[in-house]
């Protein structure tokens, strides 16, 4: 599995969704998930950068796994995610910070038909507060955008939840460029 | 008994000579003459070492001749706050201890954590130096301005937790708000000479390592008592809650400290260590122990009511404990545990309560009953383990041999080969084949085999700063020193190590320069600590240590552990070790050269 999370995080880099060593990914695995650990770059993925953590409750992995662990676990307990990408990518960030909404309505008309609108949740990085907003938000969303943070993005595999990422980039970049356009 | 009064606080030692951060001064007590004197501090040298560890190591140095023995009254026994100490700085409530160790003979410091060094502080004092010896039992009193030595006798021969609790019937009335009186003490092992005693702060709070409540034993000082009410003066207080607070965020978003730490403590690594293969097993004979899950730290969680504790301006609150039991450190559990082929949790925790009692260091406890366990050719049990303890604490019958370390017993038995540890200090719970920047770490550490000296456990286990391959010694040579001077600052600032988890030398210089007023940079705060380490050396080079002690035991280099075939290469260690000799600007003899010293103004 670890395979797949590489094959995917190398794509994010590669199309600039993700840099440096920002971002992190998991996949379900019945009463656990596997999660990219922290400070592992995400084009740079091989077995000793994911990690193994339980669903239910905290264990010692969650000490060496990517710090939004937690947010990962809430959105597996509260919906029907099996794949979950997290980048900071740059448009969604702007985007975020630029609109004072709870929700981003996206321009374009295929993010209308799939994203419908977009919610922006706040909450700092890692904490409780976070998981729970992204866990409501994710239940009934595709994905979600921290404000001045990034997105989340779940799916039923990880190839769905990174069309969700692209497709949230894609509906903020044209969101962006048609607002800045209109000046 | 003679009680003096050291001078008040003038008016014009306000005007002439105030600081932000430090005080400016600190006390001096020749336990012989029983004279006490406050001594002025030059600015220039609290700013080139801080305070705690380096403001420790610089007046050893300065004080010390060569050759003594670490028990005599000649050594000289230093307890120094930081210029963070008693500020709002996260984790910043600690304090240093140093001295020539009984254990290895080398500059030695510790540091505890807990509220003594904040109530050093707000006493009005940056450091205590204790000198000479007492003719009989005493006690150092602080309240603010008045100091005292007290007569001891009715605290001599008493445990820690006795210690504490009569010292606490007899000033917790005089307690009151934020003026709250403090204690450090020694138990039985220190009044007995035990080469690792160690010094108890508070309930809990360990200066563990090296022996230095022994050298405290030695002087016939038996606790100092300090509290006091004054407000450590901050430079610029807005500039400084703005960079508190960036160090919080961090550190909330850091999950080794705001997960790991913080839910289940150090003992949250028993499993994580097993699972790496790094866990001392059978006296480093092994790096797995199959049961190591019966005392990690989901299992203390699972049959144990934790009560979290804090040391002063700590958000982590990695301590805790279950009743009237303090729950073991992971470093505790790992040598008293699997080092010994130990599985009962209860076991465990009946015994760090009994060394904390004694005042052992329960690190060179275990790893001594390992070695002893292997020269024996068996496992000891539960009773046996006590028992060895009681008689090491009394240093007597059986005991009287382990009580000078493993490196000792095991010379004495003719079998040097079963001391796990470097320049007499035991290694702590990390196999060195499994993470080589470490084990570069142990070999060239000032005060022995000690994880906290260079902590290359952030980067080659949790990945803080960044996650580095821990089986390769390529590029460590070129970042052990940075890393080593960095907690060289932090010992000397003092601030807990746990919050490089999240802040790095940025955060901290910054918020240095908030609370003192002078400005540092992350590079100057760097420089500070090579300049600790530096004249660390040199005080052990004037102590007869050379490059050979820079080692690990021959078992490293030759036994295979389940995946590290073949042990450390030799040739590659010894090459990494040139490599770090050239980076610090060393000779190939390791000694350090005149241009270096020169470049950091430290005049010999």
């Amino acid at each position: 599995m670890w395979r797949e999370i590489d094959r995917f995080g190398r794509k994010l880099v590669q199309y600039g969704l993700a840099h440096s060593h920002f971002g992190n990914i998991s996949v379900r695995t019945g009463d656990g998930l596997l999660i990219t650990r922290s400070g592992s770059m995400l084009d740079e993925i091989d077995e000793n950068m994911v990690v193994h953590c339980h669903l239910y409750k905290e264990d010692c992995f969650d000490t060496i796994a990517s710090s939004e662990t937690i947010v990962h676990r809430r959105i597996y307990r509260q919906t029907s995610a099996l794949a979950i990408i997290h980048v900071h990518s740059p448009y969604a960030v702007a985007l975020s910070l630029l609109n004072g909404e709870d929700y981003l309505v996206p321009r374009d008309t295929e993010s209308k038909y799939f994203l419908h609108r977009i919610p922006l949740v706040t909450g700092g990085v890692g904490s409780a507060e976070l998981a729970e907003n992204l866990a409501e938000a994710l239940s009934q969303h595709k994905a979600a955008i921290v404000r001045g943070h990034g997105t989340f993005a779940a799916g039923k595999i990880l190839e769905e939840a990174y069309v969700n990422t692209c497709s949230v980039e894609h509906a903020c970049k044209v969101h962006y460029l048609c607002t800045v356009s209109a000046f | 008994m003679a009680i003096v009064l050291v001078g008040v606080n003038l008016l014009f030692e306000r005007v002439f000579y105030f600081m932000f951060g430090w005080w400016g001064k600190g006390l001096e007590v020749d336990l012989g003459s029983g004279e006490i004197t406050v001594k002025q501090l030059p600015r220039e040298i609290l700013e080139m070492y801080l305070g705690g560890r380096g403001l420790g190591v610089k007046l050893l140095w300065d004080y010390l001749p060569a050759g003594i023995d670490p028990l005599s009254p000649q050594n000289v026994l230093i307890f120094a706050a930081g210029p963070l100490t008693g500020t709002r700085t996260p984790a910043a409530g600690r304090h240093a201890v140093v001295a020539k160790s009984p254990l290895t003979g080398t500059i030695f410091d510790g540091n505890a954590g807990g509220y003594w060094g904040t109530a050093l502080k707000k006493a009005g004092y940056d450091y205590i130096c204790f000198k000479g010896r007492a003719a009989s039992p005493v006690f150092l009193m602080v309240r603010g301005e008045r100091v005292s030595l007290e007569n001891a006798d009715f605290l001599w021969g008493k445990n820690t937790g006795q210690t504490m609790k009569l010292l606490g019937d007899r000033f917790s009335a005089e307690s009151k708000g934020t003026f709250k009186y403090r204690f450090s003490c020694i138990g039985r092992a220190g009044e007995k000479g035990v080469a690792f005693a160690s010094i108890m702060s508070d309930s809990g709070n360990v200066c563990g390592r090296g022996g230095l409540g022994a050298v405290m034993g030695s002087k016939n000082l038996k606790a100092i008592v300090v509290g006091g009410g004054k407000r450590v003066p901050i430079a610029d207080d807005d500039v400084f809650a703005r960079y508190r607070r960036d160090i919080l965020r961090l550190l909330v978003a850091s999950p080794v400290s705001s997960k790991g730490l913080s839910s289940f403590g150090t003992p949250v690594l028993v499993n994580l260590i097993n699972y790496m293969r790094l866990l001392p097993t059978n006296n480093f004979r092994s790096v797995y122990f199959p049961e190591a899950d019966e005392i990690s730290g989901e299992k203390i969680r699972d049959n144990f009511e934790r009560k979290k504790k804090a040391c002063y301006g700590c958000p982590i609150a990695c301590k805790a404990r279950a009743g009237e039991m303090e729950i073991p450190e992971y470093e505790t559990l790992a040598l008293l545990g699997p080092a010994c082929n130990n599985s009962s949790l209860e076991s465990i925790m009946e015994i760090n309560t009994l060394c904390n009692d004694y005042g052992l260091d329960t690190i060179t406890t275990g790893a001594t009953l390992a070695c002893y366990a292997e020269i024996l050719g068996k496992n000891l049990q539960r009773e046996e383990m006590l028992e060895l303890i009681r008689q090491v604490g009394e240093n007597e019958g059986a005991g009287a041999q382990l009580a000078g370390g493993s490196a000792f017993l095991a010379a004495k038995r003719g079998k040097p080969e079963a001391a796990m540890q470097v320049k007499k200090l035991e290694l702590p719970g990390y196999d060195p084949r499994g993470a080589l920047g470490m084990a570069l770490g142990y070999a060239t550490s000032n005060r022995g085999g000690c994880h906290l000296r260079a902590y290359m456990i952030g980067p080659e286990i949790f990945g803080k700063p960044k996650l580095l391959n821990r089986l390769t010694l390529a590029d460590k040579a070129g970042l052990l020193p940075v890393f080593q001077n960095f907690f060289a600052a932090m010992d000397s600032l003092v601030v807990c190590k746990f919050v490089t988890f999240g802040a790095g030398e940025e955060e901290l210089a910054a918020i240095l320069g908030s609370v003192t007023g002078v400005y540092y940079s992350a590079q100057d705060l760097l420089r500070i600590g090579e300049r600790i380490w530096n004249l660390e050396r040199l005080f052990n080079q004037r102590e007869g240590f050379s490059a050979g002690d820079d080692t690990l035991p021959e078992r490293f280099f030759q036994d295979s552990a389940d995946g590290y075939a073949g042990g450390i290469d030799r040739d590659e260690f010894l090459r990494a070790l040139r490599e770090y000799y050239f980076y610090r600007g060393w000779t190939e003899e390791g000694i350090p050269s005149a241009e270096k010293l020169a470049q950091l103004e430290i005049e010999v």
